[in-house]
Order: C-alpha cells, then sequence, then structure tokens
C-alpha cells in the first residue's frame, strides 16, 4: 500500500480544497503553483474561466529519443484517477450512472483536471529524464509513462486536452472502455503500476506487476522538482512479508529472535523490488558520467527495523542483491511521519 | 432519412474451410466464422431491443472459387447447418466479382485475401482484411478495429466514391453503436495509434466522432510494437483502407 504522495499543490490554507476559479471548473491550479514550473509561461495572470485548451504548447524538451521501446525504458502506467483529481467526475459516476457521467465528461472536455496525487510524481520523472537526454541522447533507458484508465474513450479527449494544459510528457495510453487493463500492462512491460483502487493493484501484484496505490494525503507539502526522491519500507515492499507475519502472528520477541537466528539467510524479495532496480540502473547512469553527488534520482529506505539489530539482515539483503540505497532510516519502531516529513519524497512505498 | 439495412459481403472461402474431401456435405469452419456469429448477436441485441429495427447487418456470402461454386448447395446447407443468418449467396467469376459487389449495394466487403480486398477497394468499395487473428476471435462481441493512423493520414487517391461509401459506414456505425448503451454492448469500437503519439489519437477520436462514431477503447502506441495489443484486443476486422482523407 503506498501511503501520500506530498502533493505540492493547492497551498490554500493547508487544506486539500479545489481551487475553484469558475463555476463549472472542476478545480485548475492556478496562481503560485504554476508560476513554480519552468515551463509554464502562459498562466502567469489569473483568469477567472478556466480557459479552453487549444493546440499545444511549445515542448521544450530537445532531441533525444521520444518514444522509447517499453522493454528498454522503465515504464509506469498511471491511472488517471491519480495523476488527476477527478472526484466530481466519479460523484457524477456513482450518483448518476455511466451514461450522464459520459455525457458529463464531454460536456467538460474543454476543462482540464486538476493534478492529483500522483502528479509531483510524474513531474520529477520527466526532470530526470531531462537530465538523462542531456547526458545519453541516443538512450532508451528512460522513464516512460503510460495512462491506463478504464474508461470509455468518450473521455479521452479531455485527458488530452488535460495533458496538454499541464505540459506532459505523455504520449501513450490505454482507456479500455471497462474491460481490464492488467493484459496490456504487460503488453508495455510495465515495471511500475499505480492506481486509486486497492483492487486493481492486487490484480496487477498477483500477475506479477509492481503496483501501488495512491490516494490524496491530507497535508500537503512542497516537494523537490529536481529531484526525484523514492522511498520503500522494507518488508512486504522491497522484502518479503515473512517477518511481519512473525510479527503479526508472535509479537516483537519472536520476531527479534527469528531475525537474529536468520541474519545471515538473505530476505525474500517483496513487490518492489524489481522496481528499486530499475531505479538503481538509471542511478548508475548518472553516476557514470561524475554526477553521483547530484543524481537526480535519490532512494530511501524507511524502516520500522533497528539499525542495532534486524536492520542488519535488511541491509544484508540488499546487499547480496547488488542494490544500492542512498539513505537507509532505521527507525525502530518510532513513527514515520517525521521523518518522511524531512525526506519529502515524491513516493512512499508502504 | 430512411435508414437501409447494412449490406456485408464476406467471401465464402473465410467463411468455411476449402473441403479436401468432396463427400462432405457440411464444410468445416474458417476464419470469418466467429466474426458472423459476432453479426448476429448484433443483430439479435438490436432486434430486442427494438423488433421493429431496420439497421440491421445483412450478410451476404460471396463465391468466386469455382470448386466452390459446384458445391454451392454445400455452402447453401453448411450455413444452416451451423445457423448462420445469410440473406443472399452470389456466386461470381474472379474477374466481375467487384460488379457483383457494386451491384448488390455491398457496403463493406470482407476477405482473407489481400488481392480480392485491394481490388474491391480501388473500385471504390469500403473494404477489410480478415486474418488469422479473426479465427479467435470471441464471438460474443462484435470488435471493429480503426487504425488511427490511417484516419488521419491523407488517402493517396481517395475516390468520391470511396469517400462516400466510409462516410456513410461510419455514420451508420455510429447509430447501430449508440443503440446500445457503454456497458454490455455487442458491438465495441476500438482505435488504435500505431505510430503517432496523442495528438494524432486525439485528432483521430475527433475526426470520427464528427462522422457519428464515438469510440470505446483507444490505445495510443506511439511507436511500441503494436502485435501483443493488437492479440489482446482480438478485433474480428480491422478498417484501415478507404478511411483516408476523411478529414476535411
Amino acid at each position: 500500500m503506498v501511503k501520500m504522495s506530498l502533493d505540492p499543490v493547492q497551498v490554500m490554507s493547508g487544506q486539500v480544497k479545489e481551487l475553484k476559479v469558475a463555476s463549472s471548473s472542476n478545480g485548475e491550479s492556478r496562481g503560485s503553483w504554476e508560476e513554480k514550473e519552468e515551463f509554464d509561461q502562459d498562466h502567469l495572470g489569473l483568469s477567472t474561466k478556466p480557459k479552453p485548451v487549444t493546440g499545444r504548447r511549445a515542448r521544450k524538451v530537445e532531441g533525444g529519443v521520444f518514444f522509447p521501446k517499453p522493454e528498454n525504458a522503465v515504464t509506469i502506467a498511471v491511472s488517471s484517477r491519480v495523476l488527476f483529481r477527478t472526484e466530481r467526475e466519479q460523484k457524477v459516476f456513482e450518483q448518476k450512472g455511466v451514461e450522464e457521467y459520459l455525457r458529463y465528461q464531454v460536456e467538460h472536455e474543454n476543462e482540464p483536471f486538476a493534478p492529483g496525487p500522483a502528479f509531483p510524481f510524474v513531474k520529477a520523472l520527466e526532470a530526470v529524464n531531462a537530465r538523462l537526454r542531456e547526458l545519453y541522447p541516443q538512450s532508451e533507458e528512460l522513464f516512460d509513462i503510460v495512462l491506463v484508465t478504464y474508461n470509455h474513450a468518450h473521455v479521452g479527449i479531455r485527458l488530452i486536452n488535460t495533458i496538454n494544459h499541464h505540459n506532459l510528457f505523455i504520449e501513450r495510453f490505454c482507456m479500455t472502455g471497462g474491460s481490464s487493463p492488467i493484459g496490456y500492462l504487460k503488453a508495455w512491460h510495465t515495471n511500475l503500476y499505480l492506481s486509486a483502487d486497492a483492487e486493481k493493484v492486487r490484480e496487477a501484484l498477483a500477475e506479477g506487476i509492481a503496483a501501488a496505490t495512491m490516494f490524496m494525503p491530507e497535508k500537503l507539502t512542497e516537494v523537490s522538482e529536481s529531484q526525484l526522491r523514492v522511498a520503500f519500507d522494507g518488508d512486504a515492499v522491497l522484502f518479503s512479508d515473512e517477518s511481519e507475519r512473525i510479527f503479526k502472528a508472535h509479537g516483537l520477541d519472536k520476531f527479534f529472535e527469528h531475525e537474529r537466528e536468520n541474519e545471515d539467510t538473505l530476505l525474500d524479495h517483496g513487490p518492489l523490488k524489481g522496481f528499486l532496480e530499475a531505479l538503481g540502473k538509471l542511478q548508475k547512469k548518472f553516476y557514470a558520467k561524475g554526477h553521483r553527488l547530484d543524481c537526480p534520482i535519490r532512494t530511501y529506505l524507511v524502516t520500522a527495523r533497528s539499525a542495532a539489530s534486524s536492520g542488519i539482515r535488511a541491509l544484508k539483503t540488499l546487499r547480496a542483491w547488488g542494490l544500492e540505497i542512498d539513505e537507509a532510516l532505521f527507525l525502530a519502531g518510532a513513527p514515520k511521519g517525521p521523518m518522511l516529513e524531512k525526506i519529502r519524497p515524491h513516493i512512499y512505498f508502504d | 432519412m430512411l435508414i437501409v439495412p447494412w449490406s456485408l459481403q464476406v467471401t465464402s472461402r473465410a467463411v468455411f474451410e476449402p473441403g479436401a474431401d468432396d463427400g462432405d456435405e457440411v464444410y468445416k469452419v474458417g476464419t470469418a466464422f466467429p466474426l458472423l456469429q459476432a453479426l448476429q448477436r448484433v443483430n439479435k441485441r438490436l432486434l430486442e431491443e427494438n423488433p421493429d429495427e431496420s439497421l440491421l447487418f445483412d450478410v451476404v456470402l460471396i463465391t468466386t472459387n469455382t470448386q466452390q461454386q459446384q458445391r454451392s448447395s454445400s455452402i447453401i446447407s453448411s450455413t444452416r447447418h451451423y445457423g448462420l443468418d445469410v440473406s443472399r449467396f452470389c456466386f461470381s467469376s474472379e474477374e466481375d466479382f467487384v460488379e457483383s459487389l457494386l451491384k448488390n449495394n455491398v457496403q463493406l466487403f470482407l476477405s482473407a485475401d489481400r488481392n480480392e480486398a485491394s481490388q474491391a477497394s480501388q473500385k471504390g468499395v469500403l473494404s477489410a482484411l480478415l486474418d488469422q487473428h479473426s479465427a479467435s476471435c470471441p464471438p460474443e462481441q462484435l470488435k471493429v478495429l480503426f487504425s488511427g493512423d490511417a484516419i488521419i493520414r491523407p488517402d493517396t487517391d481517395p475516390t468520391p466514391a470511396s469517400r462516400q461509401g466510409a462516410q456513410t459506414f461510419l455514420a451508420q456505425l455510429g447509430e447501430m453503436r449508440r443503440r446500445f448503451g457503454a456497458f454490455d454492448s455487442p458491438l465495441s469500437i476500438v482505435l488504435v495509434t500505431v505510430t503517432g503519439g496523442r495528438e494524432s489519437c486525439g485528432a483521430a477520436l475527433r475526426t470520427l466522432r464528427s462522422h457519428g462514431v464515438s469510440v470505446d477503447e483507444a490505445y495510443c502506441l506511439a511507436g511500441a510494437p503494436r502485435a501483443p495489443i493488437l492479440s489482446l484486443l482480438r478485433p474480428h476486422f480491422l478498417l484501415s483502407d478507404g478511411l483516408g482523407g476523411l478529414e476535411e
């Protein structure tokens, strides 16, 4: 389960509120957040109505590979419900049914959706891509973002308009019109699938695809725009949940005993080990060109294990897998909140 | 406006396997068989919604193969054997089968033979190629696949007849689709954009919409390999030729 993506959008009174700039808008983000975007030149003035999106803005990405082969890229499949804010439309669907929902979407086609919990993460991926393209213009080893939705293609034009509006670099998508996208995720060699729906995540995990749920956080914090920060919990995320199960069934003492006895046995891998591996591969590309200190990807292990005892097994396992993690934070049971507040990851896999 | 039954011609060679054994009264099923079943299912559902429905698929079976023509009674009895709803049987020579297509007012011609499809297309008959994927398609839902790149790419030589044909076809297909709701429809319209990115896909969606077709599923590949996607989609037929130049 993924907790909180820290979302820099909407800086009004620390609450998650739709920025209402027009009566019928879904809530476009305007004002100070937009100004921070280096690509965004046209929206410095606050307008009172959502502007209809006409045409595309100039792309700032120069040169490089635009459409990498899925098997070479690190493919991140993102559901439209986590990339954008679609609560209002969800409500229409739940209260009035699918036909009304589709009609509503088409009516509001020229109103872009507001950014959702996965938005800063995706923006950070694009920032990393920009750096990768600078250093390796011919390489296909990039992040490739695919938009995946169960929606009917009726909603397609609104989604495309929204992508254009936010100047996102998303050229691939799957709109399945109601059927499961899992087969397509596999066809795209998906390395990570982000969804709002725990059931779909479970389905993906069952098929061997790393997946996580995301939802809107209560508190919003700023995150870096130049460095992608990804935090992982240890048990049941990077590692299998064997130890966690012992802790839950038999308590802390049994857990420590088990870990001590098995200190030299590697932990089994968890669902997100592959993703950490993919990140590591990209990190090495930066190191190879002398960018170790200012690497735009940084990984963290944030675990309830303690450094002195149970943490050792975790570190030994990572080392044996040949995986590096930039910072390992052993909380020894302390609450994770303050630590995450300090790190401010774009995404924390829990 | 009068809506006429929608004439669709299929080569019998695609529906039935050419029998090796002349003694057989009934042919084995071929590539287009699941397609015909799916078409029938759409008709059945249309009539359930409205018993007076006139916008239905009308299937005409055309045979150019002289061998099969000699066994014409076998073809007819085979269709009956499998419960296929064929309104007309047409036997014609290979030279003038296109004439008979035109005479029969066919709106869509389906064949597993690339040459035949191409010949018909050149004379202005909207044609689609059936392939081996069609054989394994589920008969429960008719999936019509549009290739987005073809829709927005101008045709090299669009005849006025073929453009008109394409436009009529789209309008009627869209009309038919509207008879059903978003879910549980026996007909699904799929768009795949192979080389272009989101702009191409958006343009294709708008173009189809302007011709009365609302797309159910859309896949934008932007250069990713299409085989895995197509094998998952399993469309009954793919429309790419004859649709060019639809965008004004």
